[in-house]
């Protein structure tokens, strides 16, 4: 691709993350009804111009639901996302700069928990710790942290003996200063593309968790949880789990197009 | 096989040993935290009022009043025997739980594998044939949409149309002949659309290489350079690809299997979770990460079978 091609998709992916950002934060003054107001009269109905989504099988009208989940997914996984980004960067870095038994201590736990199939981990995290969102969080923190840990350490002991670095110690440089200001500017744009790319996988654990009851509980407006609780009405009322699974596909995509356009730039930075 | 090639497998089989223990830790580390007592929950199960006394003598009794590390030492060696804790909800050995449900979910992520290989393999060549034309753009396409989809909406969707509407397959899969294949199908077209870009960026750089050149040169024909050999060629990163996804596989096995109720070890922990059967979910854990961690090493030391090169290269280096 061209380079004004791939100016012309960042900018373009960009604006509409941050559209999707806006829609959710701000999503309680879009909302046509209330999305937890329960309505035996209309349950389950199709679409409809009253209900754009239909109703699910309590009568709640599953647009505004949608739209209340947005904002549930999209905090947890930039929570989620901004814990890992910067625990794993801070073991990483200390990992790499220091050595010694700090640096196999980590690294021996980096092995220890990439040894577990990443869903499985935060599915036993989640079902130990007890269902909830709180805990779904922490189990995907849990998966996701070593990623960061890992890329940093490594970018870290590729810096350590760089010549400007050395430099910097000669001149008295003391250490917290060489970390911040030599070490991190250095190294921290991999790690940011790592975390672009994470947000929409993170989105897709959360829901995956939900949907099996482990992440967000009923009656919470969340994507996963309205459609595992949709899932006994697949055959009379689909659009009760269709909407939900749309949204999340399609914000799911959005966040993935964005994190390549990023990877795709910086990549074009480095030549 | 020679001393050094001996000194590397026990060096390998150390670090295996070594990560296998850091795993039965963390799993003992989970539910040693976690917030539900056990006593109460296994006397809980049975009905009826239990005194503090009761729990107290039970707890004795089952080596819960002693230091954590103790208490691991003892279930660490249990683990050794075979004995991984008695399942709270059916009272039977967890290891017997796990030995009927294991079979279903390994016959259900090989067919996926082998699905996945057959689907990715040929059409990852064929898009870096035909780099940057329509096949590829259709592909980048495809892919990019089945990336993004989550694996329960897949299976809903495909449940709705291929079950309900079209009436192919059983919405339930247990016991049904033909049960296996949505869960399969599921799996598999999530996990292919990231393989099929693998190997299109894999083929990609070894179609770069000189001895292609060569090989045109000498008036092979494409096709047997493609699939004969780059495929050679590109076999190592792809077996590894393979081993990685193994894992993606596994936990997405847990989410298939409950959607469409195949009584594999996945629906067996999450079916756990819900009882808050502690001994089932953890030895799940450790068994998961467990066969994970084997099957990567196999591949590991696949690589030399695969690849001369590296057979020779270990010789030489040491």
């Amino acid at each position: 691709m061209k380079g004004w091609e791939l100016g012309m998709k960042r900018k373009i992916m960009s604006g509409m993350v941050i559209l999707i950002i806006l829609a959710a934060h701000f999503c309680r003054y879009m909302l046509p009804y209330d999305p937890f107001k329960t309505n035996m009269a209309e349950a389950a109905l199709p679409p409809s111009s009253s209900h754009w989504f239909g109703t699910d099988n309590l009568g709640r009208d599953v647009f505004s639901r949608v739209l209340q989940g947005s904002q549930t997914s999209l905090y947890a996984a930039l929570c989620v996302v901004a814990v890992v980004f910067l625990t794993g960067t801070l073991l990483g870095v200390a990992a790499g700069y220091l050595g010694g038994w700090p640096d196999a201590v980590i690294g021996k736990v980096i092995v220890i928990f990439q040894a577990f199939p990443g869903f499985i981990l935060a599915v036993a995290v989640a079902g130990m710790l007890g269902a909830g969102m709180t805990n779904g969080m922490i189990s995907l923190c849990a998966v996701y942290w070593t990623t960061y840990a890992k890329l940093a350490r490594s970018l870290v002991l590729q810096m350590k003996d760089i010549t400007y670095i050395q430099a910097a110690k000669l001149c008295g440089a003391n250490r917290r200063s060489i970390i911040i200001r030599y070490i991190l500017p250095n190294v921290i744009s991999p790690l940011v593309v790592t975390a672009a790319l994470d947000v929409g996988s993170v989105i897709l654990s959360m829901a995956g968790l939900s949907f099996l009851g482990l992440g967000a509980q009923r009656p919470t407006a969340e994507w996963g949880v309205m459609m595992s609780e949709a899932r006994n009405y697949i055959q009379t009322a689909p659009w009760i789990i269709f909407f939900p699974g749309l949204a999340l596909f399609l914000v799911v995509t959005v966040f993935n197009l964005f994190g390549d356009s990023v990877r795709d730039g910086l990549e074009k930075k480095n030549g | 096989m020679n001393i050094r090639q001996g000194k590397y497998y026990i060096k390998k089989a150390g670090s295996f040993l070594a990560v296998l223990i850091g795993i039965t830790f963390l799993s003992f580390l989970l539910s040693y935290l976690s917030p539900g007592d056990p006593v109460e929950i296994m006397m809980k199960k049975k009905g009826g009022m239990v005194s503090e006394e009761v729990i107290q003598q039970k707890r004795e009794e089952l080596g819960l009043d002693q230091p954590m590390m103790i208490q691991y030492m003892k279930w660490l060696s249990g683990i050794a025997k075979g004995n991984f804790g008695i399942s709270y909800k059916s009272n039977k050995p967890v290891l017997t739980e796990i030995k009927k449900c294991l079979p279903y979910t390994i016959r259900l992520t090989l067919l996926s594998m082998i699905l996945t290989v057959l689907i990715s393999t040929p059409l990852g060549i064929l898009c870096a044939k035909y780099k940057d034309r329509l096949l590829d753009h259709l592909m980048r396409f495809i892919t990019c949409i089945f990336s993004s989809l989550p694996s329960f909406f897949l299976a809903l969707m495909l449940m709705y149309f291929l079950s309900l509407k079209l009436k192919l397959f059983p919405v339930i899969a247990k016991g049904n002949k033909n049960g296996i294949v949505m869960p399969a199908l599921v799996l598999s077209l999530t996990l292919a659309s990231w393989y099929i870009r693998q190997v299109r960026a894999i083929v990609l750089k070894e179609l770069e290489k000189e001895y292609i050149d060569g090989l045109l040169a000498r008036g092979v024909s494409e096709r047997k350079i493609l699939f004969h050999h780059v495929l050679r060629n590109c076999l190592t990163p792809l077996v590894t690809l393979l081993g990685i996804s193994f894992g993606t596989m596994l936990g997405g096995s847990t989410i298939v299997e409950s959607i469409f109720t195949w009584p594999g070890v996945g629906k067996m922990a999450v079916d756990a979770i819900t009882s808050r059967d502690y001994p089932v979910i953890q030895g799940y854990v450790v068994w998961m990460a467990g066969i994970f961690l084997l099957l990567n090493m196999l591949v590991e030391c696949s690589y030399s079978l695969m690849d001369p090169r590296i057979r020779r290269g270990k010789e030489k280096m040491e």
